[in-house]
């Protein structure tokens, strides 16, 4: 009761005083402003980072497996994995047809930069993607407008063409592209359908590819001995990932002729490499904005520290007076401790409101320019913020221990005395 | 009204009481061998020319200060072997302390600075409120509550610092040169409300340089080099009635 009544005092008193010195105490609180921005911030990019991440694996299907020549955690012996053969067409038709575990097994050849006319205009750096009539039944599949290609068109190798969300914006500003024709490589394609907007930040590539059927591709792109294909299996649920990717893995060395003691020449990726790729993107930003955050409480520190030194001085005859009536030496040190993190804190929720808005405007216009960062969320993550608060009260409890000490051990009769 | 002069039991013992401060390698006895009691509802002059002592004596009894030598018993408890935390929360109920120099917390009105004892002895906020109005209003300032010091007169100023001292009713008021500080007409007003509180049934110590502002007192003990000169009951008192007339 003692303490709640001194804590609770102690905390207006704290208030009533920056309130009454508001330049000097925001001038004092900089540093700790700037720091916790910077923690803020970084809360906010990462969290956005989090949520493009889940995006993508939502997107590409926690269930989903993707048996590649090309390993996607990367790094891993590449020289190894760039020797590999490739898979031909053949063999990934093989695969598919004897897998018996999973639900659906699609094909899958790119190429990145083909160029494709429409309304008697070129337009470069378009990626072409080559697949089977299954990839219409994956999530990533789903149309806004028309049809993915069938089975038979598929089989009869027709001419058809299914557009990503921004191709079609960017070959068909202003018009309904179904039924229109595009020129991929001299060829005409008949435009059927359009998929929904998929792309994330990660994976913002797949609403500018056009899909073909993959007997069409080979033939364009003339391929079969020059391009890997890969398989893309869902498996239909997590608790199944483990034995279609054994099974799938059994069938491919059969088909790869591996001998049993050789190593797996192909490589069978999941999700849970986007989540690697962006771990270490995370462990980046952590690490820079982590040494400016260090810096920034560092000098936060120091300026509060020296604020409240002088606070200490100015009110040595406070701190007689108080002593005198019957405060303890542990009350005093509690009150410049609460005065030191109350300042820290109001810093910190100045620095809150202040990045919120930052944040909320960036958010809005920065992806009209770059479009790269639609990622961005338009509020600060909310556990960022506590973690910031927390931060703060720390901080101000460190920074004032020096001089709430000093002010604890004030000398009663001195100060009384003292003018 | 006087019970625990009755049963013999001094408010204030005080048992050979030295006091030595350490300047460079010289030994200064402030206080040498000072042996005192005061009971219940005394009111006491201290006097004494500047070095005769009172201040360190008043800080001993304020528990501000311990005695290097010899024993201070207050209410039958041995100060000298408490520690800071006791001294200060001895010093929450026990005293209340009127200074020269006011020493009102500045930008504290003056309900906010009487309320500042009963902070530190845990009392409810809106029990405090009451508390604090109450002890204003007996000094005669229950129309300046919420004035600042710096909106406040001398000797109302003085008067906010009585109503601190009171209010947490403490065995003893200890008042330094209450009146220092003070023309003469607010000084006269100040002693009026010592004889009131006095009256009351408080214990007062006062303490001082001026004779006029001893003759209040009902006994004055007169120091000079850290001993006790003389400790007399005063036969020529000013009485509350002599200066109501």
């Amino acid at each position: 009761m003692k303490v709640i009544t001194e804590i609770s005092e102690g905390i207006r008193l704290s208030l009533e005083s920056i309130w009454a010195n508001k330049l000097r105490a925001f001038l004092a609180a900089l540093g700790v402003v700037i720091g916790i921005s910077f923690v803020v911030l970084m809360g906010w990019a990462i969290s956005g980072l989090d949520k493009a991440l889940q995006d993508s694996i939502n997107l590409i299907g926690e269930d989903m497996l993707y048996i590649d020549k090309w390993d996607w955690s990367g790094g891993k012996k590449w020289k190894e994995i760039r020797n590999r053969k490739d898979i031909t067409y053949q063999q990934a038709k093989q695969l598919i047809s004897q897998l018996t575990l999973a639900e659906i097994a699609i094909p899958g050849v790119t190429t990145w930069s083909a160029q494709v006319k429409a309304n008697n205009n070129f337009y470069s750096g378009i990626s072409i993607y080559g697949t089977s009539a299954d990839y219409g039944r994956l999530p990533a599949g789903d149309v806004e407008l028309g049809r993915f290609f069938s089975l038979f068109e598929e089989r009869e190798t027709r001419n058809v063409a299914v557009l990503g969300h921004k191709v079609a914006k960017t070959l068909f500003p202003d018009q309904n592209p179904i039924g229109k024709y595009i020129k991929i490589k001299g060829r005409d394609f008949e435009v059927i359908g359009v998929v929904k907007k998929q792309g994330t930040m990660l994976m913002d590539f797949i609403d500018d590819r056009i899909y073909i059927p993959i007997g069409n591709f080979l033939d364009i792109f003339g391929g079969e001995f020059y391009r890997s294909v890969s398989i893309g299996i869902k498996a239909g649920s997590i608790d199944r990932m483990d034995e279609v990717r054994e099974e799938a893995r059994g069938l491919m060395r059969i088909i790869r002729n591996l001998k049993p003691w050789e190593e797996d020449d192909f490589s069978i990726n999941e999700t849970k490499a986007f989540e690697e790729i962006v771990s270490t993107f995370r462990l980046y930003v952590w690490g820079i904005g982590l040494g400016m955050t260090i810096l920034a409480f560092i000098v936060g520190m120091i300026g509060i520290m020296n604020i409240m030194f002088v606070s200490v001085a100015e009110r040595t005859k406070e701190i007689g007076i108080r002593k005198a009536v019957g405060a303890k030496n542990r009350s005093i040190l509690m009150q410049f401790l609460i005065e030191s993190s109350t300042l820290c804190l109001v810093g910190a929720l100045t620095s809150v409101i202040f990045c919120s808005i930052l944040v909320f405007f960036v958010a809005k216009f920065l992806p009209k320019f770059v479009p790269e960062t639609a990622f961005l969320q338009p509020f600060l993550p909310f556990d960022f913020v506590l973690y910031a608060s927390f931060v703060a009260i720390l901080v101000g409890a460190i920074a004032g221990l020096l001089p709430a000490i000093r002010a604890s051990r004030v000398d009663p009769i001195e100060s009384l005395r003292y003018e | 009204m006087n019970e625990t002069n009755l049963n013999g039991q001094p408010l204030i013992e005080l048992r050979h009481i030295s006091r030595v401060y350490q300047v460079g390698v010289e030994q200064v006895f402030a206080l040498r061998d000072i042996n005192l009691n005061i009971y219940r509802n005394e009111f006491v002059a201290i006097m004494g020319p500047s070095g005769s002592g009172k201040s360190t004596l008043m800080n001993i009894i304020g528990c501000l200060d311990t005695p290097t030598g010899g024993e201070y018993y207050l209410k039958g408890v041995n100060v000298g072997e408490l520690d800071d935390n006791e001294l200060a929360e001895i010093r929450n109920k026990e005293i209340g302390f009127v200074f020269q120099m006011f020493n009102l917390l500045p930008r504290a009105n003056a309900l906010k600075n009487v309320e500042l004892p009963l902070i530190y002895a845990g009392i409810s906020k809106t029990e405090r409120i009451k508390r604090a109005r109450e002890a204003l209003e007996s000094v005669g300032l229950g129309d300046r509550i919420s004035h600042k010091p710096n909106e406040l007169s001398g000797g109302q100023k003085q008067k906010v610092a009585i109503a601190r001292a009171l209010v947490t009713n403490p065995s003893l008021i200890l008042a330094d040169e209450p009146t220092g500080n003070l023309d003469s007409k607010s000084g006269e007003d100040i002693m009026k409300l010592f004889h009131r509180i006095w009256t009351l049934g408080n214990t007062i110590i006062l303490v001082t340089h001026e004779y006029e502002i001893a003759m209040h007192a009902q006994r004055i003990i007169r120091l000079r080099d850290g001993l006790i000169e003389s400790d007399a009951p005063n036969s020529t008192r000013i009485t509350y009635d002599s200066m109501v007339e």
